[in-house]
């Protein structure tokens, strides 16, 4: 394989609150079943890729929990195949600022890397896409950087990492970083494609001037000089970004569309996840499940519209759920109304309990509570 | 190679054709067919094994084993991939001398005697690879270690009018065993066997030598084997059983099994508890899409499904298609299914990879006393646009 991959595990962690209090934004669990990363895990799996690197910086016992032995995506643990690069593993605290700074770090991971070609990807954009393609047509038109983006994502509030304006010719015209801009720009969906050498020389140079930041001191910049030849990939499928909790609230609700449900999964792709050995979900004689996605091992007697339920809900019945996103093992008790809530795993909700949020300000609960 | 010793090994036996199960075995062993939305029936001999601590399992296999095979692969789903021990598809084989296909349950274990010394058991626990129902073997090889039996074979109690379809143990007061009666006219208790045998190792392959060099036998455990060992003063235990337990190899029955883990109190529940799950493979399917206009009551649901119709009192499979409009009562819908617009389907097994075409009608109604006549439609047919199917009619 001429491809490498590089997935950072825990981009956006701040900005996701109580979410990612106590794991990588990588192990946020997501639509039923997943955990974030399973997304651009499976599509470098898909893509025939097999020697990847997971940059940690904290909380990632829950995410080599969940990737195991990675034996579900067919993958393998071990140097030259699937590796995690964890702080202490990099000889570093942990500390550091950017991308560029992790990836320093990685650096000799990067050196005794054979593939002439490496993908970077964050693991806060869930998407289906073959990188394949994408490096095809990066080889093709011979450009030192491809950035991944899609359109219709900026909405001249939303801040994007990096934003792309192209001219008529479909050359870059334009690119700002941390920027809310406005209809015209393409968004960075956080993956990037170029030369392994490449990359190990913009770290090497970079981080010897205290620069750290990928895009902004990288990609930007040697632009700017005219020193790189910039371009990018337009993904035309369902690419949904979670940056921040209300984000990650609305793309799960967006799974109730079969248009992103059949662009993620049944477009020709698998999405691997970790199993759980679950038995299939219970209907009981007083569900009244409308608009949900079910997820194995739930026990339904209640109501609920609307929502995500995850792996192993227990809905009991004259319990309501609305608008809902509700993680694994939760336990919903009768009389208890819930509306526009997030409710982190194994949160218990008791009899009669009411949760109201607002449709852009969810209510989030947090794992192992009770209500 | 030198094997550490263990304990107990398991053979299990799954090379049956299954016949009684018509169009669902055509093209695929019985210990494949799919079961209870999301496993296979040999899963719960297997995660039975792995639950009660016993780690090399042979699985016997003859007719149609391919599915079968694929499906065990290197036995990672139920913990079975070791180094030493884990699970090994045992086909018959070419030999130097004679080749022979298995001719019956004791001769297939008898071509794998080679497979059992390897690791030098105490034990060997027999088992089969059609019936469904949770059970911890170490209690069973505990009771047979500590009566320091030769055999022990699982019993449970069945109604005595039904008695005489079973084999049947007669027993002493502490639990041996002085007569075996298989499908007796008068039978003298109704403790029937389950299939489920532990031998010492040391006795099992004497006696099956000289089963095989016994041109008359029919080389069964049941008929031949167990009798012979008990007739030759041999100490043999009756093991009572209490849960469930169910012989999935009619249509009927499988039908029944499949209904019988529905309801607020099932007659068998799936859960139990953490130690006690039932494994199988996993395919990567999305969790399932329910749709504003899909009535959904008393039924499993299983992943990557989509519904929008309605759906009472059924088993739907992973992967499964139930569009608007559509009627599922009282049926097993296998996996990756898909049913059209204004399908009825009731009392009836759909196989896998089945296309149920709109306005088609499969199966019927019955009053609660009538005989219920189960539908059923094979592996990957297609039931074409209004076409019926009787109840009863199987296809």
């Amino acid at each position: 394989m001429k491809m490498m991959g590089i997935i950072f595990a825990n981009i956006y962690d701040s900005s996701l609150g109580q979410l990612t209090n106590k794991r990588t934004m990588a192990s946020l669990p997501f639509g039923g079943r997943y955990r974030q990363i399973d997304f651009c895990l499976s599509n470098m799996a898909n893509s025939g890729m097999d020697h990847i690197g997971i940059i940690t910086r904290f909380n990632y016992q829950s995410l080599m929990n969940h990737i195991g032995s990675a034996q579900e995506w067919d993958l393998e643990l071990g140097e030259g195949k699937l590796e995690f690069l964890t702080p202490f593993s990099m000889g570093h605290n942990g500390s550091y600022r950017g991308k560029l700074d992790a990836l320093n770090s990685a650096m000799i991971f990067l050196q005794l890397a054979t593939e002439e070609y490496v993908v970077l990807a964050d693991s806060g954009v869930l998407c289906a896409i073959d990188y394949r393609k994408v490096l095809d047509e990066h080889i093709a038109s011979g450009r030192d950087v491809t950035v991944i983006t899609k359109a219709g994502i900026s909405n001249g509030e939303k801040q994007l990492d990096l934003a792309v304006l192209l001219d008529e010719e479909g050359k870059v015209k334009d690119m700002a970083v941390d920027y809310a801009a406005d209809e015209r720009y393409l968004a960075s969906m956080g993956a990037f494609i170029m030369k392994r050498e490449k990359l190990i020389e913009a770290v090497r140079e970079s981080v010897a001037r205290s620069l750290y930041h990928l895009e902004r001191d990288f990609i930007l910049r040697s632009f700017y000089k005219g020193e790189l030849n910039v371009g990018v990939y337009q993904f035309q499928n369902v690419a949904l970004f979670n940056e921040s909790p209300e984000e990650y609230y609305q793309s799960n609700l967006a799974l109730l569309d079969s248009k992103v449900r059949h662009s993620l999964f049944r477009s020709g792709n698998t999405i691997y996840t970790k199993v759980r050995n679950e038995v299939p979900a219970n209907f009981g004689e007083n569900a009244q499940i409308d608009n949900c996605i079910v997820g194995d091992g739930c026990v339904l007697d209640g109501k609920a519209e609307h929502s995500v339920l995850f792996r192993g809900v227990d809905l009991h019945k004259g319990a309501s759920v609305k608008d809902c996103v509700i993680m694994q093992d939760a336990v919903i008790e009768e009389g208890a109304e819930l509306e526009y809530c997030v409710l982190d795993k194994l949160v218990h909700v008791t009899k009669g309990a009411k949760l109201r949020g607002m449709p852009n300000h969810p209510v989030i609960v947090e794992r192992g509570e009770t209500v | 190679m030198n094997f550490q010793k263990k304990h107990c090994v398991a053979m299990l036996l799954a090379g049956g054709q299954g016949s009684r199960l018509m169009v669902l075995t055509e093209n695929t062993a019985k210990p494949a067919v799919p079961f209870g939305g999301k496993y296979r029936i040999i899963d719960f001999p297997l995660s039975n094994c792995v639950n009660s601590g016993i780690n090399t399992v042979g699985i016997l296999t003859q007719y149609q084993p391919l599915e079968l095979n694929e499906y065990i692969g290197n036995g990672q789903p139920w913990g079975l991939n070791r180094s030493h021990g884990g699970v090994q598809v045992l086909p018959p084989y070419a030999r130097s001398k004679k080749s022979e296909w298995y001719k019956g349950t004791a001769n297939a274990i008898y071509q794998n005697i080679g497979f059992i010394e390897r690791y030098d058991p105490e034990n060997v626990l027999i088992l089969s690879g059609d019936h469904i129902y949770r059970m911890d073997y170490a209690a069973m090889l505990r009771f047979h270690t500590e009566k320091n039996a030769d055999c022990t074979i699982a019993v449970r109690k069945v109604p005595m009018e039904e008695a005489s379809r079973f084999g049947i143990m007669n027993t002493n007061d502490d639990g041996s065993i002085y007569e075996f009666e298989e499908k007796p006219k008068k039978p003298k208790s109704n403790n029937a066997s389950m299939g489920i045998y532990i031998f010492k190792w040391s006795v099992l392959k004497k006696f099956l030598i000289a089963d095989e060099e016994d041109p008359k036998s029919q080389n069964d455990f049941g008929k031949n084997v167990i009798p012979a060992i008990l007739n030759a003063g041999h100490k043999l235990y009756a093991y009572a059983f209490q849960g469930y337990w169910k012989d999935v190899g009619t249509i009927s029955s499988l039908w029944e099994a499949n209904m019988e883990l529905l309801g607020e109190n099932p007659e068998f529940d799936i859960y139990g508890d953490s130690k006690q799950k039932i494994y199988a493979r996993n395919y990567a399917m999305p969790s399932s899409y329910i749709d504003r206009s899909a009535q959904i009551s008393n039924s499993f649901i299983a992943e990557g499904c989509e519904v929008f119709g309605t759906v009472t009192h059924s088993i739907i499979s992973t992967g499964c298609t139930v569009e608007k409009d559509v009627v599922v009562e009282d049926s097993v819908i296998m996996p990756n299914v898909t049913i059209e617009s204004g399908a009825i389907i009731r009392h009836a097994i759909v196989g896998e990879g089945c296309k149920v075409c709109h306005n088609a009608i499969i199966g019927g109604r019955f009053a609660p006393e009538e005989t219920k006549e189960i539908s059923v439609i094979g592996k990957d047919k297609v039931v074409e646009e209004n076409q019926v199917i009787k109840p009863g009619e199987i296809c």
